[in-house]
């Protein structure tokens, strides 16, 4: 039974995992560069919701819409503003990567500065004694995090495979200059990444503002989660984000049944380590990346 | 009141100045995009206070700090000597957490989230560096060593290798050079640095807990080594100054010691956003980062 346990834990911990990483890797897709402020996003996501829910008392529905529309809205806004600028300077992907740091810490400052560091919780789904499932207890809110993250798959894979912005989205990742060509204008699809990557953000936000409290520093630490995931699914690819994810999940959770809980976070490292050792590529990687800039 | 002040401006930029030109050292002249620099200088400080905390004399403290972050290093150099550009980047920044995170779980070491107090402050051969300026006098005398081995270091032929690496480094593997080694070295350098910068910081404020070395630290020193250029020296100096002193406008108007944290932050990483945006050389710099 506790094999069952473990299994729906590493399930529910992993469905939140490729969350994170699927929009962290949308971005690095098209755009080329590690998004660090992908974190901040999905932090602001779920502080909005707590604003708006807890503190202003709208209507939840209400408050999970304004939530993730103003999520999405701040990563268009990031990249227009912001790495639009960086790009049109021809700024390497470095220059890129330490930018995306830098916001991740500008928006920690000013959640902490808004909010405080007090923790907060947004209480909207009561502790409630779980259902059982094969053995296993699953409570409300997982069920919901795992049926709300099936969704927001499929529908990222439909619209990357058939509508027409998708297939722009996948070209200008294959290659660029030849996108260019074919007359789809890169900027554009940058700004569809990023409207796209933080709407995916902005429900990742929610879910974990659900399950979680909330702390300024929250977005730091969901960031190194996704990248941990992205690079085991092979960075850059989308699919690949979603099984290093439940990957992720699955070894954390079963990993606790040998080592003390304290480790958890340790054994996410161990994991990056070893793919940075034996398979950058991840598994899904088929780009040179542990050799290319 | 105000030369007490001043004293305490001067350590720290001194002590900044340190962590900044050892981060140059990987960063700026061999062009390894190292975001664990705040790992090493982490085990610098706890390796310093444990020791003295245990009756180790100064000395040995100290150069133990600078030891145990190079070996630190050398090890990091192991499993991402082969690495570039981001995954680089991640994979230091991840050693950034696995250190936070053997700080605060091994509490039978660490003390944990609690940190440890009472550190001595230093003292040699019988003299304290108890008073401030004392530690200051200490503090520039270190500053001025680090900073003289550090110019011999990437002024003599083996400097010259690692600058060659971060411009091309196939070149420089086909002129028979074994850029690892190098790198490995350059990290080792300059996590012996971070460490030493770590160690005095740790015997300055007395008392060292893990929030002092998130990675959130990163960011001034980020900061300070691309506002005075990639592999300048005379900038990061420029540049320390200038960093230290701005954020300590803050305490001028009258803003609350909790806004005053995050303001700094912010105004560290507006700063690095507008000189990456229009100066990306930075003030003495000669290269870009790509």
């Amino acid at each position: 039974m506790v094999f069952v346990q473990l299994l729906i834990n590493g399930l529910i911990a992993g469905a939140i995992y490729a969350l994170i990483a699927s929009g962290f890797s949308l971005v690095y897709s098209t755009c080329k560069f590690i998004n660090f402020a992908h974190g901040s996003v999905i932090a602001f996501s779920a502080y909005m919701l707590y604003f708006f829910f807890s503190m202003l008392g709208i209507n939840f529905g209400f408050s999970v819409l304004f939530s993730i529309i103003l999520a999405s809205l701040l990563g268009y806004l990031m990249n227009v503003l912001i790495y639009r600028q960086f790009r049109k300077r021809k700024a390497g992907s470095s220059i890129l990567l330490i930018a995306s740091f830098a916001l991740l810490i500008l928006f920690e400052s000013l959640l902490l500065m808004f909010f405080g560091a007090d923790i907060r919780t947004i209480g909207y789904i009561k502790v409630v004694k779980g259902i059982s499932l094969f053995g296993a207890v699953v409570t409300p809110l997982q069920l919901i995090i795992i049926f709300t993250a099936i969704i927001t798959f499929f529908g990222l894979y439909f619209f990357m495979k058939k509508s027409k912005i998708g297939k722009a989205m996948r070209a200008v990742s294959d290659n660029k200059d030849v996108a260019e060509i074919v007359g789809i204008s890169s900027e554009r699809i940058y700004s569809w990444s990023f409207g796209l990557s933080s709407f995916i953000a902005g429900i990742t936000g929610v879910l974990i503002g659900l399950e979680q409290n909330l702390e300024p520093v929250m977005g730091t630490a969901v960031i190194i989660k996704g990248f941990i995931a992205a690079i085991i699914g092979g960075i850059g690819n989308v699919y690949g984000a979603v099984i290093g994810g439940l990957l992720l999940g699955l070894t954390e959770n079963f990993g606790v049944w040998y080592f003390p809980s304290g480790y958890k976070d340790a054994i996410a490292f161990v994991i990056l380590f070893l793919f940075l050792i034996f398979r950058p590529n991840g598994i899904l990687g088929i780009k040179k990346g542990g050799d290319k800039q | 009141m105000i030369e007490a002040y001043l004293i305490h401006l001067l350590i720290l930029i001194g002590i900044y100045f340190i962590l900044a030109i050892s981060l140059q050292v990987s960063l700026g002249f061999t062009g390894l995009l190292n975001l664990g620099h705040v790992a090493f200088y982490a085990i610098g400080a706890y390796t310093s206070a444990l020791l003295i905390l245990n009756g180790f004399p100064f000395w040995f403290s100290f150069l133990m700090a600078g030891v145990l972050a190079m070996i630190a290093g050398l090890i990091l150099a192991l499993p991402i000597r082969k690495l570039k550009g981001d995954y680089l980047a991640l994979a230091t920044m991840g050693f950034t957490y696995v250190v936070y995170a053997i700080i605060i779980n091994w509490s039978e070491l660490t003390n944990g989230p609690l940190g440890l107090p009472n550190i001595n402050k230093p003292s040699l051969f019988g003299f304290s560096f108890a008073s401030n300026l004392s530690f200051l006098i200490l503090v520039v005398i270190i500053t001025a060593i680090t900073s003289f081995i550090v110019y011999k270091i990437v002024k003599s032929p083996f400097g010259k290798v690692l600058e060659s690496i971060r411009d091309d480094e196939l070149a420089s593997q086909s002129l028979g050079k074994n850029t690892f080694k190098m790198k490995s070295f350059a990290l080792a350098i300059s996590a012996f640095f971070a460490g030493i910068a770590g160690s005095l910081y740790a015997h300055y404020v007395t008392y060292i807990d893990p929030t002092s070395f998130t990675i959130v630290q990163l960011i001034p020193v980020l900061a300070i080594i691309i506002i005075g250029g990639l592999a300048s020296l005379k900038g990061t100096l420029a540049a320390t100054v200038i960093l230290v002193l701005i954020p300590e406008l803050l305490r001028f108007i009258g803003l609350s010691s909790s806004i005053v944290g995050p303001a700094r932050q912010i105004i560290y990483a507006l700063i690095l956003l507008l000189i990456m945006l229009y100066k990306p050389k930075g003030l003495y710099g000669k290269v870009e980062l790509d």
